[in-house]
């Protein structure tokens, strides 16, 4: 019988024998699993990979050391779509318990209705000191309609960042930052060198980002005081002409084609600066910690954004990691704690020792100012640029509209065109505006309430 | 009858796996985003009735509908016939009988089962303006060579560049379609004296416009659907200046990371009618030019 039964089913029986042991290996690689049996599982998507995903496995294993009631599993989701991910898993009933998120996608989430209203999960002693303490850059870029959804655990801001050899090499002192736009750049002018068919070999001076200078122009894309987009305004056109004056000086094919021969990516010790192809460039404060690993004796500075003549200074526009509880998340609890731990809402010398693991800009002053985060800026004085911005009147959150990838984006559209010459300054932000609110009348013509 | 009905029963019991999988994930969400283009729909919340308001907006309000429509247009337009005649062409040159032929095939078909996203990776060192292959190689005859991936006027044509190392993979049909050919007829031609000019333009072409036909309507409806090259080289934003916004990405761009799953859906609906109707019209052609038995 049994016999027969093997003869007749020896395909089905081998087949199985085969896909059993490939479908156990597939279910259980890379599963992340508990090592406190007992605790209650918090699960912590983060867009972390590569060396950052061992920082913070670390921060991860000294919260799960910290305290004995929850156990903090962190996964991996690839930065690329990992908010199209939250939202399926959300959909699909399976969220994270927490993560982190990056600050443009947070208001179209949030009015979506998908995440907690972290300031419900706070004691008040918690909300008070949250409303008091932290910077209000930080606190307004994780709000969306006055209710707090995210909280930062790592914070980015722009500077330039400078190559002290190349600029002494031309008698420029590097501790003495040019006074205007202007200055900086004549001296990004001198600073380029090009090889005899005109192809620069090293560029002195890379500076883009028109939503964040135009600021330092007394402008910017959004007026928190009436709630409103400004698009075409005087500064923002000042401020786009000076950016493409000075591309143009560059030539935009060939800082493309300069570019594009660089190896652009997020790997250590490959971002152009540091083997010094250019001089001066504009960048994130994650730099410092990449410079520190790759080549720590590096001799560099960070300027702020220099304004024109007549601009505001220490202009910066926060964006970065905010850290979000799903409304239909399992363990809110163990979330917040875990929020708390990295965040510093509590414990800020606790949390300063998180956020100097990655070199990221703090949630508070408290945070700032605890003796790890200034061990940290001792060793890397470069940093203090990123607090001196973070602490000054000039620092910007970004809209808090639902639209703001699209907003975003737009602007990118503005800056691309309006650089590349292919449009007047002018006529870029004409554009941008007729686009953008044509995009508004229709979003609110289909009923969209954000 | 009922014999009948029990035949017709063992039947479907027989492909209900592919018609379970037909109708859930085949036939409901072409039905779903049919109702779906008419409603406001973000994916995080339930979706409101809005009638063709979507419809309205992407026809007489979206300048880069028309912008992303134009961009697919113009590319179909010239790499479609492009690579089918490069096809034709390899196919043609491969179907002589020369010693060590049959090797050739396999390397140009090679390109065909290497995954996009690695042919678009490495693409993008070839033609990088300043340090790839091309660009120095033009170098060495004094040519300048243009910024491949950066300048808008340049970055279709890099699109068709890397869709003609792709026509391996029509090729092999066209081939296959080659061997079908009755010998008979060549051999009658022969006698006629026609010479290899005249073979193939009154036996090879006519002969193998059915197999052209399928690579037509099929090239067609997947240069509708390009995305990933795009999306690789533009990052996903479409540029530079949306010289890569393909209507395929900015799909993409309006569901998923705008939100707007409403609009996505409405804009897949007009992808589908377009498709239909340029395919209806290649299939109405068909009787003017393709030629089905001998």
């Amino acid at each position: 019988m049994a016999t027969n039964f093997v003869r007749k089913n020896w395909k089905a029986l081998v087949s199985t024998v085969l896909i059993l042991p490939v479908l156990y290996m597939v279910a259980t690689a890379k599963m992340p699993h508990k090592q406190y049996p007992g605790r209650e599982k918090v699960v912590f998507w983060h867009r972390w990979g590569g060396y950052w995903e061992k920082v913070v496995q670390r921060i991860v294993d000294r919260f799960n050391a910290s305290q004995n009631d929850y156990e903090v599993v962190p996964m991996f989701t690839t930065g690329q779509g990992s908010e199209t991910k939250f939202m399926l898993s959300t959909i699909g009933g399976d969220p994270p318990d927490v993560m982190s998120m990056g600050s443009d996608s947070l208001p179209s989430i949030a009015s979506g209705g998908l995440l907690t209203d972290l300031e419900t999960l706070m004691t008040p002693a918690e909300r008070e000191y949250f409303h008091r303490v932290p910077y209000d850059a930080i606190r307004r870029t994780g709000q969306y309609r006055g209710k707090t959804y995210g909280i930062t655990i790592g914070a980015d801001l722009m500077g330039y960042y400078v190559n002290c050899q190349q600029l002494r090499e031309i008698g420029y002192d590097p501790d003495k930052p040019p006074k205007t736009f202007e200055e900086l750049v004549e001296l990004g002018k001198k600073l380029t060198k090009r090889d005899k068919n005109g192809n620069i070999i090293r560029l002195g001076l890379n500076v883009d980002d028109l939503a964040t200078q135009a600021i330092a122009w007394g402008g910017g894309f959004y007026d928190r005081d009436t709630n409103k987009l400004t698009m075409n305004t005087p500064a923002n056109l000042a401020c786009l002409k000076a950016l493409a004056e000075q591309r143009q000086w560059v030539g935009f094919e060939n800082a493309s084609r300069f570019w594009s021969s660089q190896n652009t990516g997020s790997s250590t010790g490959a971002w152009p600066f540091i083997p010094g192809a250019v001089s001066i460039t504009y960048d994130g404060q994650w730099r410092v910690d990449e410079i520190h690993r790759a080549k720590p004796d590096m001799d560099y500075r960070i300027w702020p954004i220099i304004p024109p003549a007549g601009g505001k200074p220490l202009a910066g526009l926060l964006g970065g990691n905010f850290m979000i509880i799903p409304t239909s998340a399992k363990n809110k609890k163990g979330a917040f704690e875990f929020l708390k731990f990295w965040s510093g809402v509590t414990h800020p010398e606790r949390a300063a020792e998180c956020f100097v693991a990655g070199g990221w800009i703090p949630l508070s002053p408290d945070v700032a100012n605890a003796p790890a985060y200034q061990k940290f800026i001792k060793e890397n004085p470069q940093f203090q640029t990123f607090i001196d911005i973070l602490s000054g009147p000039n620092c910007q959150s970004k809209p808090s509209v639902g639209y703001l990838q699209y907003y975003l984006d737009q602007i990118n559209r503005a800056q691309g065109t309006g650089l590349r010459g292919s449009k007047s300054p002018e006529d870029a932000l004409k554009d941008l505006e007729k686009t953008v609110n044509t995009e508004l009348k229709k979003r609110k013509e289909l009923g969209f309430d954000d | 009858m009922k014999h009948k009905l029990r035949e017709n029963l063992t039947g479907y019991l027989f492909i209900s796996p592919w018609l379970i999988g037909f109708l859930i994930f085949t036939l409901y969400p072409f039905c779903r985003s049919f109702y779906l283009s008419l409603t406001r729909y973000t994916i995080i919340s339930e979706p409101k009735f809005i009638g063709l308001a979507n419809y309205k907006m992407m026809l007489f309000d979206d300048e880069l509908f028309w912008k992303s429509l134009w961009v697919t247009v113009r590319y179909a337009l010239v790499s479609v016939p492009l690579v089918l005649v490069v096809g034709v062409g390899l196919a043609l040159l491969l179907n002589i009988n020369v010693k060590g032929m049959t090797i050739f095939p396999t390397i140009f078909y090679l390109p065909s089962i290497v995954p996009v996203v690695a042919t678009t990776s490495i693409f993008m060192w070839i033609l990088n303006p300043q340090v790839g292959l091309v660009n120095r190689v033009l170098a060495l005859f004094g040519v300048v060579g243009p910024a491949w991936l950066t300048d808008p006027k340049w970055t279709p044509w890099t699109l068709i560049f890397m869709a003609i190392w792709g026509a391996g993979g029509s090729m092999v049909i066209y081939l296959a379609g080659l061997k079908d050919i009755p010998i008979y007829l060549y051999e009658a031609a022969t006698l006629d004296g026609a010479s290899a000019i005249q073979k193939t333009r009154v036996i090879t072409l006519p002969m193998l416009t059915p197999v052209i036909f399928f690579n037509l309507v099929m090239g067609v409806i997947n240069t509708f659907q390009y995305f990933t090259q795009a999306f690789m080289i533009s990052k996903g934003s479409g540029g530079p200046e949306d010289s890569t916004l393909f209507y395929a990405l900015y799909m993409f761009q309006r569901s998923w990371k705008y939100l707007d799953m409403g609009y996505g859906s409405a804009m897949a609906w007009a992808l589908f009618v377009i498709v239909v109707v340029c395919t209806t019209v290649i299939f109405r052609s068909q009787r003017r030019w393709v030629h089905y038995g001998h």
